[in-house]
């Protein structure tokens, strides 16, 4: 049997593919149609120019006025607006969503917990757009919302939010908040109840059980649900352009315009370079300001609780 | 005494939480039912209410270019669905069953197709497919690849994440009975993967639908999939047909995830699994 079987290595050996053939293709595909392309901005954005109205893209010297000629005053006051909607937004939906993912988690009963979650899908299924005009509906000057809050007094006249960046970080916050809420919930969900009532048995009040216990245990969810919302969110320009009219342009509407508009595709490049640039630069502010703070409360702690921890 | 103190203040804060939870809802839901209730507005412009009616549903029966751009999606979810979960169903049994130093790369650049953010992914397919040109200029071929980039990672790690639980003994028990590599694939892996495989497939489906950046970008006239053309009447005006047929679609994928639901329940998962499954959680 032993034999057969060395034997049968042996055999397979003879022949065997290399060890990620099987995920050759998807290589491949990555490469071809992600990579590749990605590249391909860099490159229009340095080497590329619009020589006349009628012509997209032509190739020339390698020079930086795209990036020059992206950065007016326009585009600095939507980065900076932009940046204020997406950092606000992603933390209204963890300020939001958290205290929703832990009622769904560990508070509500199991049997009510599936039909409740299959609730929580049904928007996520519902299109991102038609959501997004069904807020456009509701936040009319004299639409539904309007009319509720005038007939319980909370407003007097017309409604003055549509077409601005509050519309548009109210849109965001809405068509995010469900991102934020599946890792959160899968994390929070995943933790043993015994880690907690062990907490409470050791002498731990519910909150201090919340601070030492539970929030570090769904740490991954939560970065997973930040980093899941704020990327999208900064790139977004389908929630700015029906909500936000003129005044709440962001980033991603102005290489929207520079791309299928203006048809300018080496400045369009360049600034896509820009938001690219914005975001990772974001996260890395934040990240170096995260693990900060993870040194410090670990230092201050006695004994180290990540230990055995994934 | 202290005890019903902190009883009472558990009680409290569970029902702040109950509460929150209401509102989180209503706030869900909302833009959903308005979107309902304005499918039945009569009038000419979606946005203004003009009694109650059918004329939304009727434009929507006699719309070609909405009946096209719902074809549109629906071979464009198929199509980049089944690359998506061919490819990250391959990737995801050789991450898992041959690990190697390839497998940091290959993770790295699943991360970076993950977080990259969709405008960038539309513009860079665009100049890339004008460049290449040829079969390129095919819409169908463009949205299908669009489509499948993101998914086909997603599909990886669900896949992943299901067979890593598992270990390899079942397949070499197989081999050791002399089944070949083709037998022991159809007959041990992909049984075991299934439910990932479907629950990816489903995920793909539906992330494909939706997509709405992707396609904008790269779609060619005649071939602009539902979310393209209702993104491209905004900019004229929105008429009632475009919220009746979102309520159509609406049921259609609800009855849709319940008979998937119904299945997977039938088949012996919890309710709870069957939720997550639903998710991609």
């Amino acid at each position: 049997m032993a034999a057969a079987r060395a034997e049968g290595v042996a055999g397979a050996k003879r022949w065997h593919l290399p060890r990620f053939a099987l995920a050759a293709p998807a290589w491949v595909w990555f490469i071809a149609f992600f990579a590749i392309p990605v590249l391909w901005i860099v490159f229009y954005a340095i080497w590329g120019f619009k020589p006349d109205p009628f012509t997209r893209i032509a190739i020339g010297d390698p020079t930086l006025q795209n990036f020059r000629d992206a950065l007016t005053s326009t585009f600095f006051k939507t980065f900076k607006g932009t940046l204020q909607i997406s950092l606000l937004g992603t933390a209204l939906c963890f300020l939001i969503g958290f205290p929703f993912a832990y009622w769904l988690a560990i508070k509500v009963s199991a049997k009510r917990r599936s039909i409740l979650l299959a609730l929580v899908i049904v928007p996520f299924w519902t299109n991102f757009l038609i959501r997004t005009i069904g807020w456009r509906i509701l936040l009319q000057p004299e639409g539904p919302l309007a009319s509720f809050l005038g007939s319980i007094g909370l407003l007097d006249g017309p409604l003055r939010i549509l077409d601005t960046r509050a519309a548009v970080q109210l849109g965001v916050v809405y068509n995010y908040l469900p991102l934020m809420i599946f890792p959160l919930f899968v994390a929070l969900d995943r933790l043993d109840p015994a880690l907690r009532e062990a907490s409470k048995d050791l002498g731990a009040g519910g909150w201090t059980t919340f601070r030492q216990v539970t929030l570090p245990l769904a740490m991954p969810g939560v970065v997973a649900g930040l980093l899941l919302v704020f990327i999208p969110l900064t790139g977004d320009f389908i929630t700015a352009a029906i909500l936000g009219g003129a005044k709440g342009n962001m980033v991603g509407n102005m290489v929207f315009g520079r791309f299928l508009i203006a048809q300018n595709w080496a400045q369009g490049s360049a600034m896509a370079i820009l938001l690219i640039a914005m975001i990772v630069g974001t996260l890395a502010v934040f990240a170096a300001i995260g693990l900060g703070i993870r040194t410090a409360i670990r230092r201050g702690r006695d004994v180290d609780l990540s230990v055995g921890v994934p | 005494m202290s005890t019903i103190e902190t009883r009472s203040r558990v009680d409290a804060t569970n029902l702040l939480m109950g509460i929150w939870g209401v509102l989180v809802f209503v706030f869900l839901f909302l833009p959903i039912a308005i979107i309902l209730v304005y499918s039945f507005n009569n009038g000419r412009a979606l946005l203004e209410w003009d009694g109650f009616g059918f004329g939304g549903y009727q434009a929507m029966l006699d719309n070609v270019t909405i009946h096209r751009s719902i074809v549109t999606s629906l071979q464009a979810a198929v199509g980049s669905a089944l690359i998506a979960t061919l490819l990250g169903m391959f990737a995801a049994i050789a991450l898992v069953r041959r690990p190697g130093r390839w497998t940091l790369g290959f993770l790295a650049i699943l991360f970076l197709v993950m977080v990259t953010p969709e405008i960038v992914d539309g513009i860079s397919l665009l100049i890339w497919y004008v460049w290449l040109g040829g079969p390129f200029e095919a819409g169908l071929l463009r949205l299908w690849i669009g489509h499948s980039l993101f998914s086909t990672a997603v599909v990886t790690l669900i896949v992943r994440a299901r067979l890593s639980g598992l270990d390899e003994s079942l397949e070499e028990a197989a081999g050791d009975l002399y089944a070949t590599p083709w037998k022991r694939f159809t007959e041990i892996t992909l049984p075991l993967a299934m439910p990932a495989v479907l629950a990816g497939l489903l995920l793909s489906f539906s992330l494909s639908l939706d997509n709405t950046i992707i396609s904008n970008f790269v779609s060619v006239a005649g071939t602009t999939p539902w979310p393209a053309y209702v993104f491209g009447s905004i900019r004229n005006i929105l008429r009632p047909d475009i919220a009746s047929t979102s309520t159509v679609l609406l049921l259609v994928t609800l009855a849709a995830l319940a008979a998937v639901g119904y299945v997977l329940r039938r088949s012996g998962d919890s309710a709870e699994n069957v939720a997550k499954t639903l998710t991609g959680v």
